[in-house]
């Protein structure tokens, strides 16, 4: 009869750890799910107030990744070359619509905060055909062309590309990450929001809101 | 304690010892592939790649006089919420849909006729105008088949938007069985 109940015993423990192991999984694929949600949700995007969903960047809070890029003129350029200010780094592409309207927001803000030590590095994502020169010469004269009527201000870097996987695959433009004084990543923006959340962003990157 | 009983007690107790390993059995698997899906829960969660905005419907099969251009209409559907530049973009640098037949596949494409691209703004900026096709629209493509069956992979490139963000451009597979008698 001891035995039994020994036997018993061993079988609720048995069962309470099946129990346990499932709130456990259920647990943990909840805390998932939240992750996952959180990491696509801002696809959909906010409003032109700012009032809608934020995008959540899994880099927040990290350094951002390090690069070296090239210029339309060739010329190398590296995140290191900016240490010290607060950037943000802007990904987009001549055939962007949503970029062509951000654009001017991008270098007003940039004029305006420039003497605080703030810079946009805007990286092109059109696509570059290194293998043919030819090519290669007429993309990189699109890019140019575009930066020309915009009259960007500020450095133009290509073949974003070559960074997107460190930036989180850049599957759609524009990609913006604010980068304050000290290279950490402290917001970011997917699609188009408003000039008033990037300009609070780049309060926020220069530390103008503490 | 009879034989008997002594017996009936023995058998009983196997049973018990049986029940408890499988049992611990039971648990120990449990266990193992609750841990494993803990582990594979705890690798970062990547978002997922967009999917393709545009598919192609229908016709998957065309039968049509060898050697003759024929225009077939060939539809395809582009996701809710999403869309892409019409033939002709409304501005420069923004790429245009375009349908096209790889050499070699016994069916050559002798034109196409897009339709009009519907107007469409930017929530943002009502003032910029762009040429978009949105839902469902037809590509009317004249083709030249040679005698024979061919499986013909055409292709259609665009690129996609929504309101606030766009994707690459991109280049879908339309399978056709092309007939030409």
């Amino acid at each position: 009869m001891k035995r039994n109940a020994l036997v018993f015993i061993a079988v609720l423990l048995f069962l309470a750890f099946f129990a346990w192991a499932g709130w456990a999984n259920l647990n943990h694929r909840s805390q998932a799910a939240r992750c996952l949600l959180a990491s696509t949700a801002p696809r959909g995007l906010g409003s032109a107030n700012g009032g809608a969903a934020r995008y959540v960047s899994p880099l927040q809070g990290k350094p951002a990744p390090a690069f070296t890029l090239e210029d339309l003129s060739g010329k190398k350029v590296s995140l290191a070359d900016y240490k010290g200010k607060a950037l943000v780094l802007n990904f987009w592409a001549t055939w962007c619509a949503p970029c062509r309207i951000e654009t001017p927001w991008l270098i007003d803000l940039r004029n305006r905060y420039a003497a605080q030590g703030f810079e946009v590095l805007a990286i092109s994502a059109d696509d570059l055909d290194r293998r043919n020169p030819t090519r290669l010469s007429s993309e990189k004269r699109q890019i140019a062309r575009f930066v020309q009527q915009m009259q960007m201000p500020y450095p133009v870097l290509i073949d974003a590309d070559s960074i997107s996987k460190p930036y989180g695959g850049l599957d759609a433009l524009p990609t913006s990450f604010f980068v304050d004084r000290k290279g950490t990543i402290v917001a970011a923006q997917l699609g188009l929001t408003s000039k008033a959340e990037i300009e609070a962003n780049i309060r926020k990157a220069l530390g103008a809101n503490q | 304690m009879n034989e008997y009983s002594k017996r009936v007690n023995k058998s009983a107790g196997q049973t018990v010892r049986r029940f408890g390993l499988s049992m611990a059995a039971a648990f120990a698997l449990c266990a193992t592939v609750t841990h494993g899906q803990g582990l594979l829960l705890d690798r970062p969660v990547r978002p997922a790649m967009k999917p393709a905005a545009v598919e192609y419907l229908y016709p998957a099969q065309i039968a049509l006089p060898a050697g003759k251009p024929t225009t077939v209409a060939l539809h395809f559907r582009i996701a809710p919420g999403r869309h892409i530049n019409s033939h002709t973009p409304s501005e420069e640098g923004l790429i245009p849909t375009v349908f096209s037949i790889p050499d070699g596949s016994g069916v050559r494409l002798d034109g196409a006729i897009y339709p009009p691209g519907k107007q469409f703004t930017l929530p943002v900026d009502p003032t910029t105008q762009l040429s978009v096709y949105t839902d469902e629209f037809i590509v009317r493509a004249r083709i030249v088949a040679s005698a024979g069956n061919h499986l013909v992979e055409a292709r259609l490139r665009y690129q996609a938007c929504d309101t606030n963000s766009c994707s690459p451009p991109r280049t879908i597979t339309a399978t056709i069985d092309v007939t030409g008698n």
